[in-house]
């Protein structure tokens, strides 16, 4: 059975419709949500009540958190003041327009969810604001996927698609036996575990403005990520007449690779 | 004898690039005078500005500024050689550069400055000619920046989006930028270059508060949108909390050497 997995809707309700009626056109009919409903985008009820409409699966990202919880505690998150200041403006405008039914529907989403040994979470298992990505240590991410009981661990976040496979491993361990002083070597062989970026519906980052997904088979283990167009200057349309940062609707329009990263985007928030 | 040579050549051209190869390469001492100042309606469209002395006068600490000067005594100053640098819009045609000369001999005259070469950017074939566009009409914003200083996370986003294209279309961009340990770092751009130039000055403050030193972000462009840019430059400076918060380390680590010393 064939299985769409999206992410980082932002609240960019042409892309999520145009990324819908994808998934629909290839006859799939399980969806999976990594969360980030809301943020940036110019509309959150729209997106929040289509996905429950829809009553598509779905865990809690980093922004839908925040909106229920507050930003106080979590300034980490930022890479730079910039982005800081913009993000609590995007915050601010968010909380004022979201409807208490859909905060509601919000907080109460799962941080993860479990089919199996396949495992959905925003971020990564640690945290929904942790970014696994795509050149992150390969021993680290191995342990992100193997500590929770994983064999597939799909992910969004970073906004940038990808599929990591990692394979064919070994690590070399030399013990040391204090009572018989001596040392012993051991060589294990690493599991395979896949991680699987779903990118961003609404707000790509991978060098295209194109809405990304995508879709696992469960019997073939296929994955394949897909791109879709949709109507970008509607929404940029959307972003200045709602009185957001100009900024927001210019970086939607461009979908440029660059983001800002933390200095250690790996870090986890302990609030 | 004191001599003057007059550079000249459009936004971005190269020009301070090879005033600074010439003048590490005169054996005596040098002088730079940059001309803003025209009653034509071209030359308003450029901005005033510290930035290309401030970063010459790092790379040759005894270089003399003559703007503002009355008139360059060259008893004292028998191997002074000053270039003078002239920014213009228009590319070289034999008109243009009589008329730019013309327009400003005057200026020189009344300042004791007689040049005996005049260099044009797109008219002499050993100066670099990559980087010459001709421009008919430009729009120019100029952010005075003394005294602030930048989230560096910030600073490198802000710059990406303004070459970019976010605040309008920029064709030239070059600024002296504050950062919290106490360099101060030289942006240049062109819209003809992949990437811009990013080279620290020399010169580096004590991580002691607010920089006194010249910092100034100069764009030029079609459609520049001022207002925003300064919206977000304010976003990316730091509050005096948060510079304390960068500088009390460094000054921490500054006391510790001194003292193993």
């Amino acid at each position: 059975m064939k299985n769409a997995v999206i992410s980082c809707l932002h609240a960019n309700l042409a892309a999520v419709k145009a990324v819908l009626n994808d998934i629909d056109q290839q006859g799939i009919d399980h969806i999976t949500c990594l969360g980030d409903l809301v943020g940036y985008g110019p509309q959150p009820n729209e997106v929040v009540e289509l996905i429950r409409k829809r009553a598509i699966d779905t865990c809690q990202g980093c922004w839908d958190e925040d909106i229920i919880e507050g930003l106080n505690a979590c300034e980490c998150s930022y890479p730079s003041q910039l982005a800081e200041k913009r993000g609590h403006l995007a915050h601010e405008w968010t909380a004022e327009q979201l409807t208490d039914e859909n905060k509601n529907f919000l907080a109460g989403l799962p941080t993860s969810i479990r089919r199996d040994r396949i495992l959905f979470v925003h971020g990564s298992p640690n945290s929904q604001h942790e970014y696994l990505l795509p050149d992150m240590n390969a021993f680290a991410a191995l342990e992100r996927v193997e500590k929770a009981g994983a064999d597939i661990l799909f992910c969004g976040h970073t906004h940038q698609p990808y599929v990591r496979e990692l394979k064919n491993g070994s690590i070399r361990v030399r013990l040391k036996n204090t009572s018989q002083n001596n040392a012993e070597e051991k060589e294990m062989n690493l599991p395979m575990r896949k991680i699987v970026n779903a990118g961003s519906v609404g707000e790509p980052r991978h060098g295209s403005t194109n809405a990304t997904y995508v879709i696992h088979d469960d019997i073939t283990e296929e994955i394949e990520i897909r791109e879709v167009t949709y109507d970008v200057n509607q929404t940029c349309t959307a972003i200045i007449e709602a009185g957001l940062p100009q900024i927001f609707a210019w970086r939607l329009s461009h979908g440029f690779e660059f983001a800002e990263q933390a200095e250690d985007a790996s870090h986890v928030c302990e609030r | 004898m004191s001599k003057a040579w007059l550079i000249s050549g459009s936004p971005g051209c190269g020009k301070t690039t090879w005033i600074l190869k010439a003048m590490k390469a005169h054996q005596g001492s040098c002088g730079y005078l940059r001309l803003t100042n025209s009653p034509t309606n071209e030359l308003a469209q450029l901005p005033q500005t510290e930035i290309d002395y401030t970063f010459l006068k790092d790379q040759i600490p005894h270089l003399q500024n003559l703007s503002g000067f009355h008139k360059v005594v060259t008893s004292q100053n028998d191997d002074l050689l000053v270039f003078i640098e002239l920014p213009v819009l228009q590319a070289h045609t034999d008109q243009s550069t009589f008329e730019i000369y013309s327009r400003i001999k005057n200026q020189l005259e009344s300042l004791g400055l007689y040049p005996e070469k005049h260099l044009h950017f797109g008219r002499e074939p050993e100066l670099p000619s990559q980087d010459i566009l001709e421009f008919t009409k430009l729009e120019s914003c100029s952010h005075e920046l003394l005294g602030k200083v930048w989230d560096p996370q910030s600073l490198n986003t802000f710059w990406f989006e303004l070459v970019n294209g976010a605040y309008g279309d920029v064709y030239r961009a070059k600024a002296l930028m504050n950062l919290p340990d106490g360099q101060s770092i030289f942006f240049n751009w062109i819209i003809s270059q992949e990437c811009s130039q990013f080279l620290p000055l020399r010169t580096i403050s004590p991580p002691n508060g607010r920089p006194e030193r010249t910092s100034e972000l100069v764009i030029q462009g079609i459609g520049l949108n001022c207002t925003r840019i300064q919206s977000t430059i304010d976003l990316c400076l730091l509050n005096n909390a948060i510079l304390e918060m960068h500088q009390l380390p460094l000054r921490d680590r500054h006391s510790e050497a001194i003292q193993a010393i």
